[in-house]
């Protein structure tokens, strides 16, 4: 049953990408529910895996490689579903679609069967922390997403010339307004996934902090928001903002991976 | 000859075919509109009926009987109701019959005949045209069908190629990428420096946008305050303009002269002062207003004349590839009205054809049965039986040929209905 659901996400994970693609690369005019509808439908399909697999289990499946990639795709797309409900800007989902179509075809090749929940991660605060942390950077996705929007807008209206179609993105305004506010959340919840994470680890393992990567990484990529938050407070809007939020962002993916794939420590590897 | 089934027949004149001059004299007015519509619909030539009276173009639509009868009833009812003389306006009539007629109407419901094609107004004076002798009870099963048709199409059209989606004036165009940098224009500034008549319109039009606020600086004040009340807005003393600049989101230049109203530094320091919320920076001015290397700043979007000249130049090519998909629409959907009519004028032959047959089938066997009394119950059911298959072997190739005509949706079909009737020596549907 979970296959079944992960694999109908991706299938329309796929499908909502090339819904949102095609009116942008052809002047015809498509029905305009239809792509955040299947991105819906993905989003849908998605956390029923992933309700399926932790049921099954017993505990919240996101512990080992697989179930993380496949958390953090799931959540993204629901954000981006979130955000459209406040503004007009469904084709975030142009970005969070694919975004959410590669992250859980990864998570399909680090695929394995659940097992049996290690005895330290037998804790209340795991649910806690680990969907704070991904709500985070689910949140911080679809910040990347609008900047990359954005991004394309600006080069667009400063050049003076670019496909019609493209024209009808939302206005720089809408996208940079959402950048500051999505990423002022992203930041609320990446704080509090840190701070409940030292909490826990007080609990289990007698310190707050440990010296690894990825608390180290994590550490890292907030102070990096945090300097971004700052700047935009300080006035730093439009292409500069966006850039940097799009760095940002790669820098959040890439600790992730490498911690996942190259420096496995008790903290994001195997717990075992 | 005179086609006996249904045809379609437009008569009428629009704005490439005829001078204002003309098409104001030929328009009929709200009030003599329904009185013309009754004189013009009759039982003979002319069953069914519509006007379509707009200042770009009028248009008779009738379902007929006879072609060239009802074309020449359509001049002289327009020469009388307008009391006019034929000859002055006859060379400036277009007529559309059958599958043209269908196009026609198609094309100009869906505003691909319009003067600027993809104007939204059309389709709702054709809507109103067809209510108005729907309600005097002028249109018949064909015309109601046409219409009906033409309303689907025009949505069609309208929702699958937007061919009137983009703006196609340097004023919408500067509105349009307003819109494309700001979210809402109703708490944004605009302000215009100079009062050039381009400047003055692309103002008027930000303002039937929903501009919020509008300043206005201008080299000589009278003419600043003119314009300032004109279009409700504030004057600012042309020498202090470079302190305002920062309240402006929207800022226009249509001024005179030959240097740069406002350089780099005026809005850089503007920039300063708004933290970097975005600029628009539209020059309308020729020489320029503004310098060019403002579009280089950060968060400044900087058009000039040729800019959006180039923008709405692109929207018409656009409203042009736009409107070659709806063509390719209207001759798609012309098929399968053509198709219905075909059908309209095929399907009674067939029936008479049948009903004649058997008429005279039944007559004969009677007959027959009459003379030879000694028949058995069976030999009789046999001889009912051969009769049938005579006649229905008989009738199927004409009435095949009769589908298949229908089946190739041409005007023709009408004609070939007719001469199978004519050969089989059938009454006359219509009468």
């Amino acid at each position: 049953m979970e296959i079944l659901l992960l694999q109908a996400a991706l299938l329309f994970y796929l499908l909502s990408t090339a819904a949102f693609m095609l009116p942008l690369l052809s002047s015809r005019v498509f029905p305009r529910a239809l792509a955040p509808t299947l991105l819906f439908a993905a989003f849908v399909s998605h956390v029923g895996a992933i309700a399926a697999r932790s049921l099954a289990a017993g505990y919240i499946a996101v512990i080992d490689s697989y179930e993380a990639l496949s958390f953090f795709a799931c959540l993204t797309a629901g954000v981006c579903l979130l955000a459209q409900v406040r503004s007009p800007v469904a084709i975030l989902g142009a970005v969070v679609s694919p975004l959410g179509f590669v992250l859980t075809l990864g998570a399909f090749v680090f695929y394995t069967h659940a097992r049996d929940l290690p005895p330290i991660l037998h804790s209340a605060w795991l649910p806690v922390h680990v969907t704070l942390a991904f709500l985070g950077n689910a949140v911080f996705g679809v910040a990347f997403s609008a900047s990359l929007v954005y991004l394309v807008q600006e080069k667009q209206l400063k050049r003076k010339k670019g496909r019609v179609p493209f024209r009808r993105l939302p206005s720089l305004e809408t996208l940079d307004n959402l950048n500051y506010r999505v990423l002022a959340w992203g930041f609320a919840l990446l704080t509090l996934g840190i701070l409940s994470g030292a909490v826990w680890a007080e609990y289990v393992w007698g310190h707050f902090w440990i010296w690894e990567p990825r608390p180290v990484l994590s550490l890292v990529t907030w102070v990096l928001y945090a300097l971004l938050l700052h700047y935009r407070s300080a006035g730093w809007r439009g292409r500069r903002a966006a850039t940097l939020t799009i760095v940002c962002f790669a820098v959040l993916v890439g600790s992730f991976l490498s911690v996942k794939l190259l420096f496995p420590g008790r903290h994001g590897g195997e717990f075992g | 000859m005179a086609n006996r089934g249904a045809d379609l027949l437009i008569v009428g004149l629009n704005h490439r075919s005829a001078p204002v001059a003309v098409r104001e004299l030929l328009a009929f007015s709200n009030g003599t509109l329904e009185a013309a519509l009754r004189r013009l619909v009759d039982a003979e030539t002319v069953r069914e009926g519509a006007i379509l009276s707009t200042c770009n173009r009028v248009e008779v639509v009738a379902c007929v009987t006879d072609l060239n009868a009802a074309g020449e009833k359509i001049k002289t009812f327009l020469a009388e109701e307008q009391q006019l003389d034929r000859d002055f306006f006859e060379k400036y009539l277009y007529t559309y019959t059958g599958k043209d007629a269908v196009s026609h109407l198609f094309r100009v419901a869906a505003s691909l005949d319009s003067l600027v094609v993809g104007e939204p107004q059309i389709l709702g004076q054709v809507k109103a045209a067809y209510t108005t002798s729907a309600t005097l009870g002028t249109l018949g099963m064909v015309l109601h069908r046409c219409f009906h048709k033409t309303f689907a199409v025009a949505k069609r059209v309208r929702s699958e190629t937007g061919v009137a989606a983009k703006a196609v004036s340097v004023s919408s165009a500067a509105v349009d990428l307003a819109r494309s940098i700001f979210d809402r224009l109703e708490d944004k500034t605009a302000l215009i420096v100079g009062a050039g008549e381009m400047g003055e319109q692309a103002v008027r039009h930000l303002q039937s946008n929903g501009i919020g606020t509008v300043l206005v600086a201008n080299r000589t004040l009278h003419r600043a305050v003119e314009l300032a009340r004109q279009c409700n807005g504030t004057v600012v003393p042309f020498e202090q303009l470079h302190k305002h600049v920062h309240l402006a989101d929207v800022v226009i230049g249509s001024a005179g002269g030959n240097s740069h109203v406002i350089g780099l530094a005026i809005v850089e320091e503007a920039l300063h002062e708004r933290k970097r919320r975005p600029m628009f920076f539209i020059d309308l001015g020729v020489p320029r207003n503004f310098d060019p290397r403002l579009n280089d700043l950060e968060n400044v979007f900087l058009y000039d004349i040729d800019d959006l000249e180039k923008v709405v130049e692109d929207n018409k090519d656009e409203r042009g590839r736009a409107a070659m998909k709806a063509e390719v629409i209207v001759a798609e959907e012309v098929e399968s009205v053509c198709q219905w009519l075909a059908d309209m004028a095929a399907t009674p032959t067939i029936v008479a054809l049948r009903e004649k047959a058997e008429e005279i089938r039944k007559r004969e066997v009677e007959k027959t049965l009459a003379s030879l009394t000694d028949l058995s119950p069976h030999t009789q059911k046999a001889i009912e039986a051969l009769s049938t298959a005579i006649t229905n072997k008989l009738l199927h190739p004409p009435i095949a040929y009769l589908k298949s005509t229908s089946r190739n949706s041409d005007m023709q079909a009408g004609f070939d209905a007719a001469t199978v009737r004519q050969i089989f020596g059938l009454s006359d549907e219509n009468e």
